[in-house]
């Protein structure tokens, strides 16, 4: 995925992505956020994952380390925090190109849901994207219709990387470890 | 006998407090149950179980104010402890009295369920999980409520707690759960216990102030927590060291 480097808007770390879907949401901004887990024992070499916005509403996920795009990225990106996120703004004309690339689309819902775990958030991303997005993945209950097989593969594909998955538990048992001592339990 | 059981998720609004509660009655059909609001933060058990008005809480107990009994209310078949709200309560409240709160509800009951804090960041949020003989994981069917919920069964498991078992809430119906649980089984200690449906019932209950049990029994998601509570086996503790048993709940010496 290319895009164009844009105006930096805010760079910070960020301990749940909810937090920046939610800021870019209330901003209505168009660009894109970089998510680069601190954890970086997690992640392969180089990954970060990218989320593109049109006023504030998802539109692509892509994650460098992977190569993979669509919702197995978010499953990619979906490490313990805290990320550093750095968030760019484009205008609508400069992403134009980027957003041709099917195959790296989200639901509206889909980051807010599986990378946020909010499902209100998810809610209110889903009432300010425009018909189109939603129509083009089914209509009538847009939630359940839109966001159900597409979603489930990003938990799916989540729970089929079993190393990533040993890497967490191993990562919350050295946490453990050394908090029992911090704590004196 | 007692069993204490923590009611655990590592992040917030996988409808924790209604699954403690719904839990806690589907149990009482055979054990007597208490149930105890350990989120003393964030406490919202008082408000799924029409306490709202409850003069004494569990912050006047942990302060030191009030005796345990003062905190304990009948309701809705069940023994509640609720936990109060106010900021006050908790500067006041000292978290380590927690443990013998819960060593003398032990001594008279046969299972306490501990609704815990959505977060493992600091000591009072862990401490249920220390004291719990196992833990209830409660999951959405998303990435980051299972990784969460991965991290708090690894904190328990490494602080000596048994996992009893993953209950998905808030299940849509769009969503392939039998997949999802099959595979998220594999990572975890325990089995489903069962998979909620997302309900809007269960909002009612809330709004009502009832236990969702209470409000509409014969809902699908009251079915589900019925069997969830029908595939718990509750173990045998010694009730006499029950007291010891939690005052001096410790992680193992091997850490």
């Amino acid at each position: 995925m290319k895009l164009p480097r844009g105006r930096l808007d805010k760079s910070r770390v960020v301990t749940d992505p909810r937090d920046t879907l939610a800021d870019v949401l209330d901003r209505e901004l168009t660009g894109y956020a970089v998510f680069e887990s601190q954890e970086t024992l997690l992640l392969d070499g180089e990954g970060r994952g990218v989320i593109t916005f049109t006023d504030g509403v998802p539109v692509l996920v892509y994650h460098t380390g992977t190569d993979r795009g669509g919702p197995p990225a978010l499953a990619d990106l979906a490490v313990p925090g805290p990320y550093h996120v750095s968030l760019y703004a484009l205008d609508n004309a400069d992403l134009e190109s980027a957003h041709e690339a099917a195959d790296l689309r989200v639901p509206p819902g889909m980051p807010a849901e599986r990378l946020g775990g909010d499902p209100a958030l998810a809610d209110s991303t889903r009432r300010a994207a425009p018909d189109e997005r939603l129509s083009a993945m089914g209509d009538g209950d847009a939630a359940a219709a839109e966001d159900g097989p597409a979603e489930q593969s990003a938990v799916e594909a989540f729970l089929d990387d079993a190393e990533k998955i040993e890497a967490i538990k191993d990562q919350a048992r050295s946490e453990a470890r050394e908090r029992a001592q911090q704590w004196e339990f | 006998m007692v069993e204490v059981f923590a009611v655990a998720s590592g992040k917030g609004g996988t409808g924790k407090t209604t699954s403690t509660v719904a839990l806690g009655m589907a149990l009482a059909d055979r054990y007597d149950v208490t149930v105890v609001d350990a989120d003393t933060g964030m406490a919202n058990l008082l408000f799924h179980a029409g306490l709202s008005d409850a003069e004494t809480t569990l912050h006047d107990v942990l302060a030191d104010d009030a005796p345990v009994e003062a905190a304990a209310y009948d309701r809705f078949g069940l023994t509640v402890v609720p936990c109060g709200t106010s900021l006050d309560g908790f500067r006041d409240a000292d978290p380590d009295r927690l443990r013998d709160v819960v060593a003398t509800l032990a001594e008279d009951t046969d299972v306490i369920l501990l609704d815990s804090p959505p977060a493992l960041d600091s000591r009072t949020a862990v401490l249920p999980i220390v004291l719990a003989d196992r833990i209830v994981v409660v999951l959405q069917p998303t990435i980051p409520a299972i990784s969460d919920g991965l991290k708090v069964q690894e904190y328990a498991t490494t602080y000596d707690t048994d996992v009893a078992g993953l209950l998905f809430n808030k299940v849509r119906e769009s969503e392939s759960i039998e997949q999802v649980s099959e595979k998220t089984e594999r990572y975890f200690d325990g089995p489903t216990l069962a998979a909620v449906p997302e309900s809007e019932r269960a909002r009612e209950a809330r709004r009502a102030g009832r236990p969702l049990l209470a409000h509409a029994p014969e809902c699908e998601a009251a079915t589900a927590y019925r069997a969830a509570a029908e595939s718990l086996t509750v173990r045998d503790g010694a009730a006499a060291d029950a007291a010891d048993r939690f005052q001096s709940a410790v992680i193992p010496e091997s850490l």
